[in-house]
């Protein structure tokens, strides 16, 4: 079989697209918790604490660039002790891009087809991504360089266009209420860089795997400017407060303007761009996943694997969450935030403690 | 006839029970008669070898034996050619040559001598062979050569007098340009090829013959210029080519089909054209083309979605008018798939989406028509796509007819009985005028099918599912490869260096570098820095 490959670019556009995604449909900072006009600096927190965690994942993944998570954890904490603690990533890529796909479901329902059933637009979202991951990560690596360039000209339009009825004041008073609500709402948006676990797995695909670190870091880096940008400027036109309690506060922010009579409905925009971004990191996850998964059983292909998994998707998509207002719940700081936070922190401490114990006694013995 | 025993053998052996009478060659199979003629050979007496050729020629009309006396001796003689492929002022001379030149000559009776004195020093054509088998015989007369039978020699001498009626050069009537060459390729290889040496008149231009097609035998030819296309595509063009085993190639279609990467596709993988000027900007890229005897079609690969979109204008007008008309099709070919499928897709799904003084003068012209938006979309959309394929078979003269038919009857008369609104006439109008832009056939015909797609899918799960069938169209766009390239490039591999020369044409002088992926071993096209500037310090002052 070939050996597929992407380059380190086309990784840096799937990061961004994944990242700017959830950025756009939910923007985190300012709806999970009580941040309020302060959610920007909530979002430059985020910006700080993200890259910390995103360094010790991709220096994780560079250690070892021709093994994906499943294998090195298994390297590193033992067969049956690693086999058994890989399936903890495979259970997020699961769970993140389940809810991915139900919050965009959810918005389409609401907002463009309501007398369309759930499953029948989630069935389609993942029968998108299940024939492109089919097609192999080369080509989702393509997808990206097409879907990238078209995400920033309607990222352009969707940060322009309401520019014209910002008000300085919204974001007043700055940092009155001191630290709290500010860390509390970079809490959840935290804990979705476990979303970069996909860095173990995406990695050996790369053509240069050792330049990795530097392409999740910009990647990072450029989404979260944007989730700045964006935040200024939600809460610059919205108020904070109304930005808050909107579910979809990117959405609200584009119905609320209007440039010219004929340009009434730009939120087509958003949720063109928002579709793409989601096709991306769904894509992402479904071949992390099932590549993982593929590894895990020790299948060769992992093509196999697709099709049951896209089905077991959809069903989870749509049976995992009852309506919007539990998925909303599930993005309380207070429970989204130990539980993201603790896939992140307690697989990255167990991994890093295991490899630089290995390292050492690996050298005692050698020495 | 002697030789056919040994068929009655053969045919006993395969067919087992069931034997057939073979009593003469009339009694074999088309395959059959070409193994028998393979196998045959020439035998000395003149008369057998003629009725030998007038058995498997089957007294043809165009079949003409001159039977002469040459030499002192007066030998007997025979000059056998086909009326028609044969060029009459080069056979009446070589009639000449062997009647009057050769008795200036001392012949001896020695077969070799006198073959060979007629060879070297009575005749004068290009090319002069000498056989035995019949089968090299017939294939060379049938091309247009006349062979020279003597009596008492089992060998004929076979000249070359091809020389037959071809097309003029003209300009392709299907690929027209406002600026450049006015020359089309024609149906016979050899005036093809001298149409792509005139332009590359370098050696290095390599043209290699293929025969095709176990009935047709039509001459085919790839060329490419060697150290510059990449010796992986010409040794898979080469292989792809020979694995062809059929008895017919009409058209370089049928080699296309063939050698495509993806059966199955609507995108054409492999670029056709008349135009001369086009395979040499392809030739120039490192590309390989593929010239087919019969069809002015020459074939260039690997072909990508960007090519289809290029027309030779876009090179040779400045480039801000080759941008601007190269950025009007990329605008434009979009708008021949995906606008009917949107409009449908918003009027039955989004009316919200239309500001509202619009969406009621849109509701108030479809009062009264009795079919949902979609239905009136497929039947205007299928109207038009009916309109259209009759107005390409008539002939000329009852093409104007089509367009009263078509704009004046259906056009009007669908909105004056109620069967169309005016809002779908306008929509489907635009759709088909962006798709007049395409400057590739089959490459518009692919936009023509995938309009019918999204107008379903616009129609039944509105904008949702345009954004699933653009989904579904990237998916196959970036999986599809043309002889190992990615077609969808350089959008998806994004190649930077190559977006200087798709959806705008930067000026010549700053694309330095060839295609990226495509263009062969020497990339460098030309030197950098050869931007015109004003001169720096005129003579004189």
């Amino acid at each position: 079989m070939r050996i597929e490959k992407i380059a380190n670019r086309q990784l840096w556009f799937l990061l961004f697209l994944m990242r700017s995604t959830i950025i756009l449909a939910y923007l985190p900072v300012l709806t999970s918790a009580d941040a309020l006009q302060d959610a920007w600096i909530s979002a430059i927190v985020t910006l700080f604490g993200s890259q910390i965690f995103i360094l010790l994942i991709a220096l994780l993944a560079t250690k070892f660039p021709d093994k994906t998570i499943i294998q090195y954890s298994q390297l590193l904490l033992g067969y049956w002790p690693g086999k058994l603690f890989s399936l903890v990533f495979l259970w997020l890529f699961l769970q993140l891009s389940v809810v991915d796909i139900r919050i965009y479901s959810e918005v389409l329902i609401t907002g463009f087809l309501p007398h369309t059933p759930i499953i029948f637009i989630t069935g389609i979202m993942v029968f998108a991504a299940t024939v492109c991951v089919q097609q192999g990560i080369e080509v989702l690596g393509r997808i990206a360089d097409v879907l990238f360039i078209l995400f920033v000209f309607m990222l352009v339009g969707v940060v322009l266009v309401p520019l014209g009825e910002f008000d300085i004041h919204n974001l007043q008073p700055v940092f009155v209420r001191g630290w709290g609500p500010v860390l509390r709402g970079a809490l959840t948006p935290v804990a979705l860089i476990s979303q970069a676990w996909v860095l173990g797995i995406l990695t050996p695909a790369t053509l240069s795997p050792k330049k990795v670190i530097k392409t999740a870091m910009t990647a990072e880096g450029a989404s979260l400017a944007i989730l700045i940008l964006v935040a200024i400027i939600t809460i610059g036109v919205l108020s904070p407060q109304e930005g808050a309690r909107a579910t979809f506060p990117l959405l609200t922010l584009i119905r609320s303007v209007q440039i010219t009579y004929f340009l009434q409905r730009m939120e087509v925009l958003v949720i063109f761009s928002w579709g793409f971004g989601l096709f991306i990191s769904v894509s992402t996850f479904l071949y992390s996943g099932a590549k993982g998964f593929s590894q895990w059983l020790k299948i060769e292909d992992y093509r196999i694997l697709l099709w049951p998994m896209a089905v077991i998707w959809v069903f989870m998509a749509v049976g995992g969450f009852k309506d919007i207002f539990a998925l909303n719940e599930f993005f309380q700081p207070a429970i989204f935030a130990p539980y993201g936070l603790a896939l992140l922190i307690f697989p990255l401490a167990l991994l890093w403690l295991a490899y630089l114990l290995r390292n050492t006694t690996g050298r005692s013995k050698g020495d | 006839m002697k030789c056919l025993e040994f068929f009655k053998k053969i045919l006993t052996k395969k067919e087992g029970k069931e034997q057939r009478v073979v009593n003469s060659l009339e009694d074999l199979n088309i395959s059959e008669r070409e193994d028998f003629v393979k196998q045959m050979k020439l035998g000395p007496g003149l008369s057998d070898n003629l009725q030998k050729i007038t058995d498997i020629f089957g007294n043809s009309f165009d079949l003409n034996i001159r039977k002469i006396k040459i030499g002192t001796q007066q030998i007997d003689a025979a000059l056998v050619f086909l009326v028609g492929v044969s060029d009459p002022v080069a056979v009446e001379k070589i009639l000449r040559d062997l009647q009057i030149s050769l008795l200036e000559l001392q012949l001896n009776d020695e077969a070799d001598l006198l073959i060979e004195t007629i060879t070297r020093q009575a005749l004068n054509n290009k090319t002069v062979v000498v056989s035995a088998q019949f089968s090299e015989i017939l294939k060379k007369t049938t091309t247009g050569s006349a062979a020279l039978f003597i009596e008492g020699y089992s060998r004929a001498i076979i000249c070359e007098t091809r020389g037959y009626e071809t097309r003029n050069i003209q300009e392709p009537e299907a690929e027209i340009s406002i600026r450049g060459p006015r020359d089309g390729f024609v149906e016979n290889v050899f005036t093809n090829s001298s149409l792509l040496r005139q332009r590359i008149r370098i050696p290095h231009l390599w043209l290699q013959k293929f025969e095709m097609g176990s009935l047709t035998k039509i001459n085919v030819a790839i060329a490419y210029i060697k150290g510059l296309a990449s010796e992986e595509l010409i040794d898979e063009v080469k292989s792809r080519i020979e694995r062809i085993d059929v008895d017919s190639i009409l058209e370089s279609g049928y080699i296309q089909e063939y050698i495509s990467d993806e059966a199955m596709s609507v995108f054409p993988l492999i670029k056709r054209t008349e135009r001369p000027d086009k395979v040499v900007f392809g030739l120039l890229e490192g590309k390989v083309a593929i010239l087919t005897g019969g069809t002015p079609f020459v074939l260039i690969l690997p072909a990508t979605f960007e090519d289809f979109l290029k027309a030779p204008d876009d090179y040779y007008e400045t480039f801000p008018i080759g941008s601007f008309i190269r950025l009007l099709r990329y605008i434009a070919y979009p708008i021949s798939i995906f606008l009917p499928g949107i409009y449908v897709g918003i009027i039955e799904f989004h009316p919200e989406l239309i500001p509202i003084d619009l969406l009621l003068r849109i509701a108030a012209t479809r009062e009264g028509v009795p079919f949902p938006v979609i239905v009136e979309a497929f039947l205007m959309a299928f109207l038009f796509e009916v309109l259209r394929e009759a107005g390409i078979r008539l002939p000329k003269a009852i093409g104007s007819a089509i367009s009263i038919v078509g704009a004046l009857i259906l056009g009007e008369a669908a909105i004056d009985a109620g069967l169309a609104s005016p809002p779908m006439i306008v929509i489907v109008a635009l759709t088909a005028i962006a798709s007049f832009t395409t400057p590739d056939f089959a490459f518009g015909i692919a936009a023509r099918i995938l309009r019918f797609v999204f107008l379903f899918l616009g129609g039944s799960i509105g904008l949702f599912g345009i954004q699933f069938g653009i989904l579904i169209l990237l998916i196959h766009l970036c999986a599809l490869r043309s002889f190992g390239q990615p077609y969808f490039q350089p959008f998806g591999p994004l190649v930077l260096q190559d977006m200087k020369d798709s959806i705008a044409r930067f000026p010549w002088w700053s694309l330095i570098f060839r295609s990226k992926l495509v263009g062969g071993r020497e990339p460098q096209r030309q030197k950098k820095g050869q931007k015109p500037r004003p001169p720096v310090k005129r003579k004189g002052e």
